[in-house]
């Protein structure tokens, strides 16, 4: 062979190696994935990968404001009888003063938010369970995440089919195909939320079976109560009444003697505390998106405006204030709840119209996210980071609730029984009657015993007295009993879902 | 053959100490004009043994043998070489080169000759870039290229311009891909001009297929110079000294008028007026705060070099030096630039060649906050109130007790400014080059750009408040802590390419040219930062990250990494037909890692023909010496996407808290969908276009016309919230540009006068065709005291203004009453917004689009003349059809000065129609987002105007010197405007769409220069 056709072969097999080591390497070289940091496909593999997923959902719990967020009370007790908007003015957040006479817009960016931080966790627990199944771990710790997640899935859905009535089932992580989802209807919701509370429920401990250290997760009895107000919703009186009682039989709960204890920074996540989503002030969270913020904006929301540095929004109404004095006395637990001129408001000074400030001044205002200027975050704006955690179920609701399925499957005793202890702890009067006097009876307490902890609304509506109650406010019983489908979601699903009847 | 080479060697290295024994003599001319060329140079080849003709053409040069050969060269003409032999009289006629359409341009892997290119490039010469001192690479492409808009981010020294070729075609990243020296370059900052041989611009689809995903943007090509074959070593020194200073100061209130409004504001704001403007004409002029702010800077540029070959060794070598001070700040916005380059290649054996291209830059940059309304000297400057002196009487800072928080003392801000970046960066490829068969050969290529940067921060403590009998400081004047930052940023990115090529000519008529070639490349990023806050010690030199008491409360870290990948083949056939019909066709796969799975590979073709009819037999008019139409189509991609879009990240942070201690427990979750089928952003470009030259090259036209529409715009659509997480982004918008592009070059001679004229502008119109379902309009372009003024939206340009039409001023309480409804507090004096939507309420739905950022045309003008050993160059550039957004001044604020306009204020019925009255709350809320703020940006600017003058060359010969010219040169000299603000050439100042808004935006300053080329 010639040197030349040597020389040409050679260089030639050169060229080809080249191309071919190129192509070898191919699919390697073009797959990267972030490198600090993880994805949905490289994590979800180790127990601590776990647990970390199941307090991320633990924080849709807090999320307040937009864009992804609610107050409890901007539903239950601002669209009740029990308190108006409040604010500086008109102006101050007019879309909820149309809510709250029940001509409101279709869209608000609360709604929308509502919407948002419900279907946020919900999103959250659905990855949970998901994919924490597949992960080889602790098999006890398995099955009690798993448990908070259904519970957690199971809280939003409550909220939702409360609130919207039915709403898209989003029962796992969506696909791209699946965005456009319709509506379920509510009772398919309830089904959900049933069933969820139910798988809770088994797998989840009862309050003294977590560790100190684990104290704000979620409990057997959290997941209990929130099934008794479930089965309520579904007038399923008689397996209410067992549920319920077996909370009270577990021994786990006890009402704390001094109603005005509770809502006090010691009185957090007392003896009868069942579920109670946890706020600290010092987290330094700062205003806007709500993911990294452990604090609350209700307390300042809540706050008179002027010297006591708050917006005075939920504020008590006469009516409200009128049902404490109902029996013929001033019911004690009226002082734990509302501010009345005069009154001390803790460490911030005494509650006159002029420290208030010249515009806007109410009689009355709100008591329970009542924070002292002692207690707030020592950095950081206090405004996002208030601390009071936000009581959602306590002993005495379930109490109550037992008492008012105790009477609708017709065990009046044990329904007096029940809505006596709740009297006995305020030391008032046992309440003697019999008939529809005691359900009422057992309204009246609910109204006192629970006020401004935004149930108002929601109870009025779950037993049909809404319209007696806020008929004068605009409310039409089968339009009001749930609000509107954000108008924004309709368009965002091409009209895949349907705006609830008479929006 | 052995032996020539081995002559040539010896020439070359004998050179000038060769003894002189044959003499020749002889004219040179030109055609149809036997005068002679005086002036004209003849040199021996390989050697600096040379001389010019004198005034009648006439020569006479001694040679050492017959094998010498002489190079007869002048300026416009082609070179000419000559074997001596027999001959003792050479006469020569040059011919004109000015025939644009023979030069030979770089193109995607490979380079053609002008006139057989059919897609759209233009081309900037080394002369024109090196012909006016420029600062960046980029700022050569302004106003030479048709098509190709270019604007200043920031007038600060070392800051990075905008360039966007046929427009803005994305609401992403439209910046084009820059290719230099076959590297792929993130930004050309780093290249010292002078180093730049040639800028190619592949503006269609065609010309920048063949870089597929990458190539949607536009592609710019650099060549670096090389040596030239058998070109004599040559030394080179450039340098040039000059001044800089603002060529413009706003008008503003002085002391006295600022004390009329101030009292005026008061009384209708119904508060008294402040005591000490009781009587404003005692406060006269006040304080000149840009005349305070501003500055005289030097800027300075020495660049020396070295090149030479052989016919089988080619080398550059140069350094360079550059340093700039800045008209705001000097020093505190400084930039200084050191830059070394090595090109070489060698000939090794006849069918191998390798080389390598090295460059090395190390550049600091000092920076000052620039384009915004809160924390930027020229803000503040412009917003300070004219009462305030610059200094208290005690030589330290004084501060304005009026103006508020943001609006600190400028000149007190700067000194407390300690912001440094500095960079050093390799660029560096090597390449071995194998001949296979006769016209085919294989390149395999390797690269790498490596940047290892790092930023020094320090924020010093300062209290300006000692004075006691003033008010405290606002906290602009005062920080209580102190902070250093010091992070360290790496980009490496590394490419290897091989390319086949095959160049062949069938019966003389086909000439065939087939490309085939892959490429790999990896970018990779590492940043590390750490601070550390309350320093004991308060002085710049003591800010380092260890100088702390407690570790464990001050010190802080951050880190980051990415990496993408890149994995290519591509390929090219050219077929011409007796250089008459020309077609070429392009394809590229591009696998790239920020695709998702489901859309691994992009597939980019194109295809493209022309026609030269003057080539035809047919073809009789003479006048028109060249004649070609041109045709494209293809298809090109956007990969400026994010390296992980397509993933879903899951974050940490997402925490809650347990126990009885409240402890903060960390939690993380997914915050976004992910969408494995993202991909690139798809462009489909039509172009058709028309190259002409008339009289043998004295005229040269071409023009343009293209539509570009890019598909699969990437934009987050909102997903229903029933998902749980944030939308991915997805491939949904649709943007198109149409553009028209012409260029003009006349070039002619009268006697020694010599003179080129040309011109070029771009016509371009861009529409928003889709965003996606649903289509939400994009909101952009935040003022702080009138809120989004930006929008992009379906059926609009890209970032138009948005916001409210004014209507004139109310001039009494019925005009009000008679008017749809603004406002409880409105009052006589406040302006009249129009009521759109006719629904008696002015409110959001009364807004409409109301300025448009982006320029309908955009041009350049050149004329260079040249008499015997002079040369003037004038270059204009300018935009035509955009507007400004004016957000200079602070509205949300009262106590800050306002433009000298303000006087002109309603004071009463009938006493202004345009500007209202004055009030410390603006009840009416006066300020938002109008066409009032819209003003036309329209400018032409005096970019360069440059005399030089060379020495003769009869002179030069003697001292052994090929050329020295000195030169003066004003930049920036006249810019004709009805801009009010500081500057109208407005670049990107925020993201892709924030666009023409001017928020503080740091002015280009006019320089006076004076500079040297010598060359020997």
């Amino acid at each position: 062979m010639k040197r030349k056709n040597i020389i040409t072969i050679g260089k030639s097999a050169f060229v080809v190696l080249l191309f071919l080591s190129l192509a070898a390497c191919e699919k390697d070289f073009l797959e990267r994935n972030p490198i600090i940091g993880s994805t949905l496909d490289n994590y979800y593999k180790t127990e601590s990968d776990a647990v970390a997923a199941i307090n991320a959902t633990y924080a849709t719990l807090q999320f307040e404001m937009t864009p992804a967020g609610h107050f409890r009370w901007f539903w239950g007790d601002i669209m009740s009888d029990d308190a108006v908007k409040g604010g500086s003015g008109d102006n101050d957040q007019p879309q909820l003063a149309a809510l709250e006479n029940f001509q409101g817009p279709t869209n608000t960016e609360y709604l929308e938010a509502e919407w948002a931080a419900d279907y946020e966790g919900i999103y959250r627990a659905n990855v949970v369970l998901e994919k924490v199944p597949a992960i080889e771990m602790n098999e006890q710790l398995k099955a009690r995440i798993l448990g908070e997640a259904h519970f957690i899935r199971a809280w939003f859905f409550y909220n939702l089919v409360t609130i919207f009535g039915g709403v898209p089932l989003a029962d796992h992580v969506l696909a791209p195909s699946e965005y456009n989802m319709p509506k379920a209807s509510a009772e398919e919701v309830w089904a959900l939320v049933e069933a969820d509370l139910r798988a809770a429920a088994a797998s989840l401990p009862v309050r003294s079976g977590y560790p100190a250290s684990q104290l704000g997760r979620i409990t057997k009895g959290a997941a209990q109560a929130l099934l008794v107000k479930t089965l309520l919703w579904k007038q399923n009186w008689a397996e209410a009444k067992t549920i319920a009682e077996e909370i009270i039989n577990s021994g786990e709960y006890t009402l704390v003697p001094e109603y005005k204890d509770i809502f006090t920074t010691a009185g957090e996540n007392n003896s009868e505390s069942l579920f109670e989503i946890q706020y600290m002030s010092e987290s330094g969270g700062n205003w806007g998106y709500n993911s990294n913020n452990e604090g609350t904006f209700a307390n300042v929301f809540q706050r008179a405006r002027g010297q006591f540095e708050g917006y005075g929004f939920n504020i008590p109404t006469q009516d409200f204030v009128d049902e404490f004095f109902k029996e013929g006395f001033e019911d004690p637990r009226l002082s734990s709840t509302v501010f009345r001129e005069g009154d001390q408001m803790g460490d911030r000074g005494l509650f006159t119209k002029e420290a208030v400030g010249g515009v806007n001044v109410f009689d009355f205002y709100p008591k329970k996210f009542f924070n002292n200027k002692a207690e707030e975050a020592s950095f950081g704006d206090p405004n996002p980071n208030g601390g009071t955690n936000d009581r959602v179920i306590r002993y005495s609701d379930v109490l109550l609730m037992h008492a008012e399925a105790s009477y609708h499957a017709g065990n009046e005793g044990a329904a007096r029984q029940s809505l006596n202890l709740v009297r006995d702890r305020v030391k008032i009067l046992e309440v003697t009657a019999t008939g529809p006097a005691l359900l009422d009876a057992i309204y009246h307490e609910r109204r006192v015993e629970l006020g401004l902890e935004g149930h108002r609304f929601f109870d009025l509506v779950r037993s049909g007295r809404a319209v007696a109650a806020l008929g004068g406010l605009g409310y039409v019983d089968n339009i009001h009993r749930v609000l509107p489908i954000p108008q924004s979601q309709i368009q965002a699903t091409n009209g895949a879902l349907v705006q609830n009847p008479g929006y | 053959m052995k032996l020539k080479i081995l002559l040539l060697l010896l020439i070359c290295g004998i050179g000038t100490a060769t003894y002189s024994q044959i003499k020749i003599s002889g004219k040179i001319t030109e055609p149809g004009d036997p005068s002679g060329l005086p002036g004209a140079t003849v040199v021996q080849k390989g050697t600096t043994t040379g001389t010019a003709a004198d005034i009648d053409g006439t020569y006479q040069l001694s040679v050492p043998d017959e094998n010498a050969v002489l190079v007869f060269s002048y300026i416009g003409m082609k070179d000419q070489e000559v074997r001596v032999g027999k001959l003792r009289i050479i006469d020569i006629t040059l011919q004109s080169d000015a025939t644009l359409m023979e030069e030979v341009v770089v193109v995607g892997y490979g380079s053609q000759k002008r006139s057989n290119i059919s897609g759209a490039v233009s081309t900037i010469s080394s002369e024109e870039i090196t012909e006016l001192p420029i600062l960046r690479a980029e700022q050569a492409l302004q106003g030479r290229t048709a098509g190709v808009q270019v604007a200043q981010n920031s007038g600060s020294p070392g800051s990075a311009l905008t360039v966007r070729i046929r427009g803005i075609s994305t609401i992403n990243d439209s910046s084009p891909l820059y290719i230099v020296d076959g590297i792929p370059v993130s930004g050309i900052d780093y290249l010292n001009p002078n180093d730049i041989e040639s800028i190619n611009v592949l503006k269609d689809a065609a010309s920048s297929a063949i870089y597929g995903a990458r190539g949607a943007n536009g592609v710019v090509l650099i060549t670096t110079k090389g040596g030239k074959r058998e070109q004599q070593g040559q030394v080179s020194y450039d340098a040039y000294y000059g001044v800089q200073s603002p060529w413009k100061h706003m008008n503003l209130l002085n002391a006295r008028e600022y004390a009329i409004l101030a009292n005026e504001a008061h009384i209708a704001a119904g508060r008294a007026p402040l005591p000490e403007f009781a009587n404003p004409d005692l406060l006269g002029e006040g304080t000149n705060w840009q005349e305070a702010l501003f500055q005289d800077a030097p800027i300075m540029s020495h660049q020396l070099s070295f090149t030479g070959g052989s016919d089988r060794s080619l080398f550059t070598f140069s350094g360079g030096y550059f340093g700039q001070d800045g008209i705001v700040g000097g020093a505190k916005s400084g930039f200084e630039r050191y830059t070394a380059r090595i090109n070489s290649s060698h000939q090794v054996k006849k069918w191998l060649r390798l080389g390598s291209n090295l460059a090395f830059t190390a550049l600091t940059r000092n920076g000052l906050p620039e384009n915004n309304e809160f924390n930027t000297p020229l803000v503040r400057a412009l917003n300070i109130d004219p009462i305030t002196s610059v200094r208290k009487y005690d030589g330290t800072y004084n501060y304005s007790v009026y103006a508020d928080t943001d609006i600190a003392n400028p000149l007190n801000a700067i000194e407390q400014t300690h912001d440094t970046w500095s960079s050093n960066r390799v660029v560096g490829s090597a390449f071995v080059e194998i001949e296979l068969a006769k016209g085919l050969t294989f390149k395999s290529t390797y690269s790498l750009d490596a940047t290892y940067a790092k930023q020094d921060l320090f924020f010093p403590k300062y209290d300006l408040s000692i004075d006691t009998t003033l008010r405290d400081a606002p906290a602009a004047e005062r920080s209580v802590t102190n902070t250093v930052v010091k992070s360290d940023y790496t980009w490496r990115n590394w490419q290897w390419e091989n390319v086949l090529n095959y160049e062949h000519t069938f019966n003389t008529r086909h000439k065939i040219g087939v490309t085939l070639g892959t490429t790999a490349l990896e970018n990779n990023f590492v940043f590390l930062t750490g601070s550390n806050t309350n320093l004991p010690t308060n002085n710049v030199l003591d800010a380092y990250l260890g100088n702390t008491i407690d570790p464990r409360t001050s010190q802080g870290a951050g880190d980051g990494i990415s990496e993408a990948s890149l994995l290519s083949y591509f390929g090219r056939v050219n077929y011409d037909l007796d250089d008459k019909y020309l077609f070429s066709a392009t394809f590229r796969a591009d696998g790239s890692s920020r695709f998702g799975v489901n859309n691994r590979y992009g597939y980019f073709p194109s295809f493209s023909a022309g026609w030269v009819i003057s080539r035809e037999d047919f073809w009789k008019a003479e006048d028109i010496s060249f004649l070609k139409l041109r045709g494209s189509w293809g298809q090109n991609g956007n990969d400026k996407i994010g390296d992980y879009s397509f993933t879903t990240i899951v974050y940490s942070g997402q925490s809650y808290t347990f126990g009885p201690g409240e402890i903060i427990t960390n939690g993380n979750a997914p915050l976004e969908a992910s969408n494995p089928d993202l991909r690139w952003e798809t462009s489909i470009q039509t172009n058709v276009g028309l190259d002409v030259e008339l009289w043998n090259g004295k005229v040269n036209f071409t023009g343009d016309y293209y539509i570009k529409k890019t598909e699969d715009m990437l934009s987050r659509v909102p997903i229903p919230l029933v998902v749980g997480v944030r939308s991915p982004f997805q491939n949904v918008g649709t943007i198109e540009n149409r553009g028209l592009e012409l260029s003009l070059q006349y070039r002619d001679k009268v006697g020694e006068f010599k003179y080129s004229l040309g011109g070029n502008i771009a016509f371009v119109s861009t529409e928003v065709i889709s965003l996606g379902k649903g289509g939400e309009p994009i909101v952009t372009g935040n003022v702080f005291s009138a809120g989004n003024v930006s929008r992009t939206e379906v059926g609009h340009p890209v970032a138009a203004f948005y916001g409210y039409v004014t209507d004139g001023i109310f001039q009494n309480t019925e005009e009000i009453a008679a008017h749809a409804f603004q406002n409880e507090s409105t009052a006589p004096g406040d302006i009249r917004f129009q009521d759109l939507n006719g629904d008696g309420i002015i409110n959001e739905d009364d807004r409409t689009f109301i300025g448009n950022p982006t320029p309908d045309l955009v041009y350049g003008l050149t004329a260079d003349f040249q008499y015997k050993g002079f040369d003037l160059n004038v270059f204009v550039q300018g935009t035509q059809g955009n507007e400004i957004y004016n957000g200079i001044f602070r509205y949300d604020f009262f106590y800050t000065n306002r433009p000298q306009s303000s006087m002109e204020r309603w004071r009463g019925s009938g006493t202004s129609n345009f500007e209202p009255r004055v009030n410390l709350n603006d009840p009416n809320f006066n300020a938002r987002a109008s066409d009032r703020f819209v003003e036309d940006g329209s400018y032409l600017r005096i970019k360069n105007l440059q005399l030089g003058y060379s020495l003769p060359q009869s002179l030069l010969g003697k001292l052994q010197i090929q050329k020295f010219r000195v030169y003066v040169s004003a930049q920036n000299l006249l810019t004709v405007t009805k801009y009010s603000g500081l500057d109208p050439e407005i670049g990107t100042v925020g993201g892709a769409l924030e666009l023409g808004i001017d928020q503080g935006f740091y002015p280009q300053a006019r320089m006076f220069l004076t500079g040297v080329n010598l060359t020997f």
